[in-house]
């Protein structure tokens, strides 16, 4: 099989979908001659053109909005915000006006608009250039939200958001751009709303996002060697939630922890816990875990930083604490 | 015919304003668009105009708060009559509040089982979830539990390394009383009353028992085989029996009857039902057309009905239509007891535990499982012979399993 | 509404005593909101559009098929002169399910998407980008279409207005941006809101073409419309058309007004109404005009008895239409 990097598996996707679609053209800031901030629309400019390579003006209210109005005749555009902290500014025309067009208008419109943006820790980006808000999107009903881990799993997932006829905020993460990996030779769609399990095991779950997929299955590794069968599943689509695998998962375990990056306290951890709490009651034999970032925004200073956002071994004390006994 | 002059409804949410003075006097001629009183509202005091042209011939609300609707005054042609009704709400404003659609009340809750867990006398008992359920399902008491799990909570490993207690024919909820000194008084339940109302109208039914002791041997084995060919299935004693009864009942129609005021009803079907001490009280759910079940089966929907027992969860047709009852306590070790009649049932069989007992035979002296039932019938229904028959049916049965195919 | 094959840059005689008809309807309609309103019977916030009858009509009358608007929150008159028949958006105002969004929007989310009216909006400026988009799209379809999209002066000091307006004419997209300037934005004076007194520097400001137009002479608004029209559309890029005109009702029904001063309205009132102003154009005689009112106001009224004939919405309706 062959291996693309998960920046390359999203422009794999985006110009696999504009070479065989004349509806669905990208747009943003700095994406043409540039390639986008994060070099994820490289050489898409000259395969694709200027009139489907859009650089926009830095204003993301426009952007979204000229979008949404595209897609509400008929278009499939994937705008792209730069940073995840600006969908703050486009979030009037995302929640206001993608996820309610359809739901307002009785269902004369669909909205298939694609918001594609990037955030995280790492390399000190600061307070405002590091944000994870998936909490804030899947609270919005009319909203989809997906949050891939892998090439694979980014390309196959940002091929069924585009051909998604929902507004779709699709989330990336800053640190994976340059992780490798298998995919299949040619695109496969992967089914919006399904969960992945990354690896299997008996004592308890842990359900993972973004980047702490990769760092929950260094966890799962560590605590392996200490007789402690994990099983690592990664929802991939936030909104709608895969309850079933989630909940069946932990229902052979008995136990869970659920990691993001995002800050702990009211983030996306907080509603799985809820479902599988819910769902789950009778199976658990230990308090749900969660496992995300300290309740501040991000500081500058590397061992600031270090300290507020989770890593492998926040994910490791996390399981242990569910296998625990007396005394640990 | 005269105009009448309603308080408008000037906002979203407006219910109510307060009229602070007309500025028209009664006789004044108005013209549609002049302003006509002031009014106070949450936000503001305005003025309001009149919606139509005349005389103002009538002020019925001087001042003071008015809802929304209420006709206030009425505007006309010099010397025309004004009919005023008693209360001046209009349709309108009855229209408006009922549009505020009331909230449908959440349906009352069932009542919770109590959980197994007593209040021990140092407080909540720490147990997991899975814990508790497992604890429960087994009959195993948490408070005589230590927990090897954070803060000494109990978690499922150390409820399954107790060992497991024999497997009780019909499942029941141990309930732990913490010890009081005050004589509690508790009040009636409703499942407590209807217990009492019935079983009070079945004591009063001429009723007779008859006992017999039968050598549980080969029905022992049957649950044991029957385990074997199942093992997804907990098959126990009282699906044997149930499945037992159900073939006998069949073969003895005379039994499977009712006596009504006027009629004995003669029921197709063997719909056995089971004894339950359930945590909110006896409950006797049916086994429907259980002679077309097999064992399995049987066990199978005993299983569900009794776990719905437990979760208050039964519903009127699992509760409805039974022609006969098995009572078993031999989990409590009862050696024999007559039980009472389920009315309107004609029937019921209290069966006793199985123990070993020395029983002479062909002059020699067996070690055999013996097992005590007594048959009480309602002697309205059932005469003497007709109850002793179906007795030895059901024992020959239960010794003999081939002889029920 | 009138559909003729090619649409001429001006107002045809026989066409305007429809216009007028038009208007007339629109003016009974709003009229009659107003009364259902205060009677109770009408649920949320409505915002009625009297006296800016001659924008909607004289702007929509200009349209070519295939084109599109969006509206503000201040939506009924737009959506009438566009097509929607005056059952469908009174069911709305109902909440009932024959109305045009079925009832799921109300007052200020009327949409009509078969018509080309691509809703109202609540959000003061939060269809502007839209229009940008719809615009963009039909450049890039080669579609011979325009977006249109209408808002109030308010809307000039927002950032979407900003945006989008510049968006627009940096791709050079067919559009049309309406400013209806009754100089008031909700309570606020135009001269407390904008520190410029003419609007269309905001348009000059990013080099976007401005056309003014008196809006309570539908026959000056056609015209310009039109030549809007016209521009956006042969691709020299989008502009932006400036009606002067006036909001002779309150904010929102109810609204006292107590910002304003008492004789304004009644003086606009005589003055500049549009439907006087084209009445008095064409000689229209009491009788002839108590003719078209009786026709009119018997629509108007068979609106509300339709509405109130309507079909409710089943309660879990509300979960319908979420997600396509």
């Amino acid at each position: 099989m062959p291996e693309l990097s998960y920046r390359e598996a999203v422009r794999d996707a985006l110009s696999t979908a504009m070479r065989e679609d004349e509806d669905v053209f990208v747009m943003g800031e700095d994406i043409a001659e540039m390639g986008g901030s994060m070099g994820v629309t490289h050489g898409m400019l000259e395969e694709f053109g200027k009139e489907r390579v859009r650089n926009t003006p830095i204003s993301e209210m426009a952007l979204a909005g000229a979008a949404i109005g595209a897609a509400m005749q008929g278009m499939r555009p994937v705008a792209e915000i730069m940073y995840e902290d600006f969908m703050t500014l486009a979030a009037e025309q995302v929640v206001n006006q993608a996820a309610k067009l359809r739901y307002m208008s009785g269902g004369q419109l669909t909205v298939p608009v694609v918001f594609r943006t990037q955030g995280g820790a790492g390399w000190s980006p600061g307070a405002q250039h590091a944000q994870q808000l998936e909490a804030w999107f899947v609270h919005i009903p009319g909203l989809k939200v997906v949050f891939a881990s892998t090439p694979e799993d980014v390309r196959g997932l940002l091929w069924s958001s585009i051909y998604d006829d929902n507004p779709v905020v699709f989330f990336e993460h800053r640190t994976l751009y340059g992780i490798k990996g298998e995919v299949p030779e040619k695109i496969e769609p992967i089914p919006i709303g399904k969960a992945r399990v990354h690896r299997e095991g008996e004592d308890v779950t842990v359900i993972a996002t973004g980047r702490l997929v990769h760092e929950s299955l260094t966890a799962a590794e560590e605590a392996e060697k200490e007789g402690i069968s994990v099983e690592v599943v990664d929802p991939r689509t936030l909104q709608p939630l895969d309850e079933e695998a989630l909940v069946g998962s932990v229902k052979k375990t008995n136990r869970a922890v659920v990691a993001h990056e995002a800050v702990t306290r009211m983030g996306f951890g907080a509603e799985v816990a809820s479902v599988l709490q819910y769902q789950a009651f009778d199976w658990l034999d230990a308090p749900i875990e969660r496992v995300g970032a300290k309740f501040s925004p991000l500081p500058f200073a590397p061992v600031m930083e270090q300290f507020v956002v989770p890593h492998a071994e926040d994910v490791l004390a996390a399981i242990k604490r569910t296998v625990g006994r007396n005394g640990n | 015919m005269a105009t009448e002059v309603k308080l408008p409804r000037l906002g979203q949410g407006m219910e109510s304003g307060t009229i602070v003075k007309w500025l028209k006097a009664e006789g004044d001629p108005v013209e549609k668009g002049e302003a006509l009183y002031e009014l106070d509202t949450d936000k503001v005091t305005q003025e309001v105009e009149a919606e139509a042209s005349g005389v103002l011939l009538r002020i019925a609300v001087q001042e003071g708060e008015v809802e929304v609707g209420r006709t206030i005054g009425f505007i006309g042609e010099q010397g025309e009559a004004v009919v005023e009704s008693p209360d001046g709400d209009s349709a309108g404003a009855a229209a408006a509040r009922a549009k505020v659609e009331a909230p449908t009340e959440p349906s009352p809750r069932e009542p919770e089982p109590t959980t197994a867990a007593a209040p021990s006398t140092n407080g909540r008992i720490k147990a997991s979830p899975l814990a508790r359920r497992i604890a429960r399902e087994r009959g195993i008491d948490l408070a005589s539990l230590t927990g090897t799990g954070p803060d000494g909570r109990i978690v499922a490993e150390d409820v399954e390394r107790v060992q497991a207690q024999p497997t009780p024919a019909s499942d029941s909820l141990l309930l732990a009383r913490a010890p009081s000194r005050e004589v509690e008084s508790r009040p009636l339940t409703s499942i407590r009353k209807t217990i009492a109302r019935r079983l009070t109208q079945a004591w009063t039914v001429p009723a007779f028992q008859l006992t017999v002791d039968v050598d549980m041997t080969r029905a022992n084995e049957l649950v044991a085989g029957q385990r074997e060919l199942n093992p997804d299935v907990r098959i126990t004693v009282t699906d044997v029996l149930t499945k037992v009864c159900a073939q006998a009942l069949m073969r003895h129609r005379d039994m499977n009857v009712q006596y009504a005021d006027d009629a004995l009803l003669a029921f197709p079907s063997a719909e056995v039902g089971i004894a339950v001490a359930a945590p909110q009280g006896l409950v006797v759910p049916v086994v429907h057309g259980a002679e077309r079940l097999t064992i399995a089966q049987i066990a199978q929907v005993r299983g569900d009905l009794v776990g719905r027992a437990r979760d208050a969860k039964l519903r009127s047709d699992d509760l409805e239509g039974g022609t006969f009852t098995i009572s078993n306590l031999g989990m409590y070790e009862v050696d024999q007891f007559v039980a009472v009649l389920n009315p309107p049932q004609a029937s019921i069989l209290a069966v006793g535990a199985t123990r070993e007992r020395v029983v002479p035979r062909n002059g020699d002296l067996l070690v055999l499982p013996m097992m005590t039932m007594t048959l009480t019938c309602d002697h309205r229904a059932v005469d003497g012979a007709t109850g002793a028959e179906f007795l030895k049916t059901v024992k020959a049965f239960l010794e003999d399993p081939g002889l029920a195919l | 509404m009138a559909k003729v094959e090619e649409k001429k840059d001006a107002l045809r005689k026989d066409e305007l005593k429809d216009v007028l008809r038009e208007m007339l309807l629109i003016r009974r309609f709003e009229e009659k909101v107003e009364e259902r309103f205060r009677a109770g019977e009408l649920p949320g916030f409505l915002h009625v559009a009297i006296g800016q009858e001659a924008c909607a009509v004289g702007v929509c009358r200009a349209l070519e098929d295939g084109d599109i608007i969006a509206s503000t929150h201040r939506a009924h008159a737009h959506t009438l002169a566009k097509g929607t028949h005056a059952n469908e958006l009174m069911a709305e105002l109902y909440g009932k399910t024959e109305g045009c969004s079925h009832g799921y929007g109300g007052s200020m989310h009327l949409y009509d998407i078969a018509r080309g009216n691509m809703g109202a909006n609540a959000v003061i400026g939060g269809g502007l980008p839209h229009i940008t988009g719809a615009a963009l799209a039909f450049q890039m379809r080669g579609e011979p279409r325009v977006a249109v999209a209408f808002f109030g002066d308010g809307a000039t000091n927002i950032g979407t207005f900003h945006e989008a307006l510049n968006l627009a004419q940096l791709w050079q997209v067919p559009a049309v941006f309406v400013l209806e300037d009754n100089k008031w934005a909700e309570s606020t004076p135009e001269s407390q809101h904008s520190p410029i007194r003419d609007l269309s520097e905001r348009a000059k400001a990013f080099g976007m073409k401005a056309l003014k137009a008196d809006g309570q002479d539908v026959e000056a608004v056609y015209k310009a419309a039109r030549k809007a029209l016209d521009h956006a559309r042969s691709g020299k890029g989008p502009v932006f058309l400036h009606l002067d005109t006036v909001r002779f009702s309150g904010h929102y029904i109810g609204d006292p007004q107590v910002y304003r001063p008492k004789d304004e309205a009644r003086e606009l009132r005589s003055k500049r109404d549009p439907i006087e102003i084209l009445r008095e154009r064409l000689e229209v005689g009491d009788d002839e005009l108590a003719e078209l009112d009786a026709e009119v106001t018997e629509i108007v009224e068979a609106s509300v008895e339709f509405a109130k004939a309507g079909t409710d919405p089943a309660p879990d309706d509300a979960l319908k239409n979420i997600y396509a």
